[in-house]
């Protein structure tokens, strides 16, 4: 997002807005399968400072993955008469975004992880990581800094223990080092803000354990602002922040709490 | 950028897009092929129809006109006509050997400056060859064989000259020249040439005679004309036998099924459209008032007296050559300038130039039925193709609607990690285009080896599998044409990439347009 934007809404916006990169207000979403609808989330309001690593629990099924979607401008709030959802990153209104605007959002400034790793199988490892920077910088852009993309990516693997991997094919990786693989690539952009859903759900506690470990410590780093969505309460514990999606809603903090606390990031 | 990465991916990777290729390679070939053939045949066939006609031809049917020798002379003087050639067409009835009688069309020609206008020489079937014809693989051609030489020599001198050695008083005679298909009894062999007759004829008597039959030896015609007097008005027919000097091919079958060629005095008496002396009844006008009995009915009439002019001799037609360098159209309009000055100096005597706007025509005007035909024909393949092209449109559509469903979830994630419609659009047409390129490239190369050994592998196929498509005795062109026109080909290559980048479209909107969120969770 452009500075300017910020600057402008800076002054002109929320007051609470300024002090979190990323706001989430009254936000809805309802699934329509065909006629019946399938509402998920009813009025959900969330905010993030810069740096923090917050983690969402939930039930299954309670809209944890339709959040993050949301947060990371994949997906659009209902537009619903006399509600006004609104998702501020760094005071940009996303819900008012072109669709260009918010595949540069996510280009740029979101680093993505999957429930389900989501690699692209025909692609190396070392490539699966790239691809995000060449989507990013496109065609001429991305001839020009590429030796330096390949030569991050590479350290980013090793960092993750895949320094070996590196022209290796998703599917001959365990699930764990796919994950990893799915994390380094989420972070090839230096993004400001990292979705993560449930990284570590389909690992055993000690891999997923180190896997946090490393997130952490590039997180430490990097000041990187974290999202991260498990069913895992040793995990949560570990956050700076932990948020209960029930029923569609944040659960037991009421709205003007969680605008008025101040969480020291860890 | 990623684009680029995932089409070679994508095309290397997986089993559906090697289809797409071959669906494509295959029809470009495919198309190429028929395209090449089709396009050789129709223009040997069109060359093949000029053969005998020259550049530019006056024609005035029947009655023709005089004064031919002189409006040649003008003609070969100017510098954009290389020679002219008069001739006469016409129908008649001929007796075949065995006695069987057709209608024919009858050219008088003289040979030498015919030979000069036209490629008569060359349409002479008999005649020393120095070697085999390209399906000849076995020197069987009589042509070749060393005891026929000096017969082929012979009677190749004589097609050239219209002339036939009489064995009995050992004089030239003025003789014809028979299309190689008229008399039906020479032998089309399997490689495409041709054998004289050998055979049994029954006797009235119930005896079998064995003739051999080669009529430029001992070939003989009986030839019918309806001749027509100065008026135009039929006479009397005539008849008379013509012996055989050799047979020509020109290698349009109407024509060589159909024509004879004799020489042009010997036609004209038949015709009487040789110079005559004319004989006018005119009144006398030293004394109009004598009268006279009128010999044959006997009644009075004013006196008349004979007046005795010349008939100038009378073709049909003349054949125009025209110079090297000259186009079509002004070689004709050239030839109707000349014409028009030729027509006022003999006004009243030879057709005006007004008349004879329509009649000169080009070699063209004259093949227009064919010509028209064979673009017919064209347009009929161009038709097939468009077919042939729309169905691969397709293929190459449900093919890739197929391999972007596969990839759906591919397209969730990258629309995820930033990237914008446009650019899957992108990556989707690229992907049509590589394989479209690809494909196009290796149909292209395929079609031109096929159409360039086309009769090598065509011999190939039929001597490992007995099948014979093109078949010399059948068809009457021995070879298959093996020329590519570049041009073709370059249409070819294109139109196969903008098919496949056009099969893509639809889905590359498809897939651009769908919900990354339900992309990615599509399983
Ligand atoms: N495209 C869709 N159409 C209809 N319903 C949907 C669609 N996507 C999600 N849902 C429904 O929305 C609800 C929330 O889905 P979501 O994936 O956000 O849950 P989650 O909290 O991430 O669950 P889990 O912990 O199992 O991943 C589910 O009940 C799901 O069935
Ligand atoms: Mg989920």
């Amino acid at each position: 997002m452009g500075t300017e934007d910020r600057a402008q809404t800076e002054t002109g916006g929320v007051a609470t807005a300024a002090a979190s990169i990323l706001s989430v207000r009254d936000v809805h979403k309802t699934y329509k399968l065909g006629r019946v609808k399938v509402p998920v989330l009813h009025g959900v309001d969330i905010d993030v400072r810069p740096g923090e690593w917050v983690t969402i629990l939930g039930a299954s099924g309670s809209g944890k993955s339709t959040l993050l979607h949301l947060m990371g401008g994949l997906d659009r709030p209902d537009k619903n008469e006399g509600q006004r959802a609104s998702i501020k990153f760094e005071g940009t209104e996303l819900t008012k975004q072109s669709k260009r605007a918010l595949d540069r959002y996510r280009a740029d400034d979101v680093g993505f992880v999957f429930q389900f790793y989501h690699l692209l199988p025909e692609l190396s490892v070392v490539q699966n990581v790239c691809i995000g920077a060449m989507i990013l910088h496109g065609r001429i852009g991305y001839m020009r800094q590429r030796q330096g993309t390949i030569e991050r990516a590479t350290k980013l693997l090793e960092r993750f223990g895949l320094g070996h991997r590196l022209k290796h094919r998703p599917m001959e990786l365990s699930g764990g080092e796919r994950q990893r693989v799915a994390i380094a690539r989420a972070l090839i952009n230096d993004p400001k803000l990292l979705l993560a859903d449930e990284p570590t759900g389909n690992l055993d506690l000690k891999t997923g354990q180190s896997i946090l470990d490393t997130m952490i410590e590039y997180r430490e780093r990097a000041g990187l602002t974290m999202v991260m969505v498990t069913h895992d309460e040793r995990i949560a514990e570990r956050a700076d922040r932990v948020i209960r999606l029930v029923d569609g809603r944040v659960e037991g903090v009421p709205d003007s709490s969680i605008m008025g606390s101040e969480h020291p990031p860890a | 950028m990623y684009q680029a990465l995932l089409t070679r991916k994508y095309l290397t990777r997986k089993i559906m897009p090697m289809l797409a290729m071959v669906a494509v390679m295959l029809s470009v070939a495919t198309i190429l092929v028929t395209w090449s053939v089709m396009g050789g045949f129709l223009k040997t066939l069109i060359e093949s129809g000029r053969t005998l006609v020259g550049d530019v031809a006056i024609v005035w049917p029947n009655v023709g006109f005089g004064y031919y020798d002189e409006l040649m002379e003008d003609l070969e003087a100017d510098p954009m006509i290389a020679a002219a050639t008069p001739s006469i067409e016409t129908f008649g009835l001929i007796q075949l050997p065995d006695d069987r009688i057709e209608l024919v069309s009858i050219k008088g020609v003289d040979p030498s400056s015919y030979s000069a206008v036209t490629g008569f020489g060359d349409t002479l079937w008999w005649k020393p060859i120095d070697g085999p014809t390209p399906k000849d693989h076995d020197g069987e051609d009589l042509r070749l064989q060393d005891e026929n030489q000096d017969l082929m020599e012979r009677v190749y001198n004589n097609g050239l000259r219209m002339m036939r050695e009489n064995p009995a008083t050992g004089i030239d005679e003025p003789a014809g020249v028979l299309g190689v298909e008229v008399t039906g009894l020479n032998y089309r062999t399997p490689w495409g040439g041709y054998e004289p007759w050998i055979g049994n004829r029954a006797r009235p008597d119930g005896g079998i005679d064995r003739v051999e039959l080669f009529m430029p030896n001992n070939g003989t015609v009986g030839l019918t004309v309806l001749s027509l007097d100065s008026n135009g008005r039929p006479v009397d027919p005539k008849t008379i036998t013509m012996p055989i000097a050799n047979e020509f091919q020109s290698g349009i079958y109407e024509v060589d099924q159909q024509t004879i060629m004799v020489p042009l005095d010997v036609l004209q008496r038949m015709l009487r459209l040789d110079a005559a002396q004319r004989v006018e009844l005119v009144r006398d006008d030293e004394n109009p008032f004598a009268v006279e009995e009128d010999p044959v009915t006997g009644e009075i009439r004013p006196k008349m007296r004979e007046e005795i002019g010349l008939d100038p001799a009378r073709v049909t037609t003349v054949l125009v050559n025209g110079a090297e360098g000259y186009e079509l159209e002004a070689v004709r309009t050239r030839v109707q300038e000349i014409y028009t000055e030729f027509a006022s100096r003999h006004k009243g005597e030879v057709p005006s130039a007004f008349d004879m706007k329509r009649q000169v025509k080009t070699w063209e005007d004259l093949n227009r039925t064919m010509i028209s035909a064979v673009k017919k024909e064209t347009g009929l393949v161009l038709f097939i193709f468009g077919i042939v092209s729309f169905t691969t449109v397709f293929l190459v559509l449900a093919i890739f609607w197929s391999m972007a469903s596969e990839k759906t979830k591919d397209i969730g994630i990258l629309r995820a990690l930033g990237a914008s419609t446009p650019g899957i659009a992108w990556l989707w047409i690229r992907y049509g285009a590589a394989i479209g390129i690809v494909g196009s490239v290796l149909g292209t190369a395929m079609g031109y080896w096929i159409v360039s050994d086309i009769n090598a592998i065509h011999d190939w196929i039929g001597r490992t599998t007995g099948l014979v498509i093109w078949d010399p005795q059948q068809y009457y062109f021995i070879e298959i044409p093996s020329d590519v026109d570049p041009q073709k080909a370059l249409i070819v290559f294109v139109v196969g990439v903008l098919t496949c980048v056009l099969g893509a479209l639809l889905p590359a909107w498809h897939s651009a347009r769908m919900d990354p969120v339900k992309a990615l969770r599509f399983e």
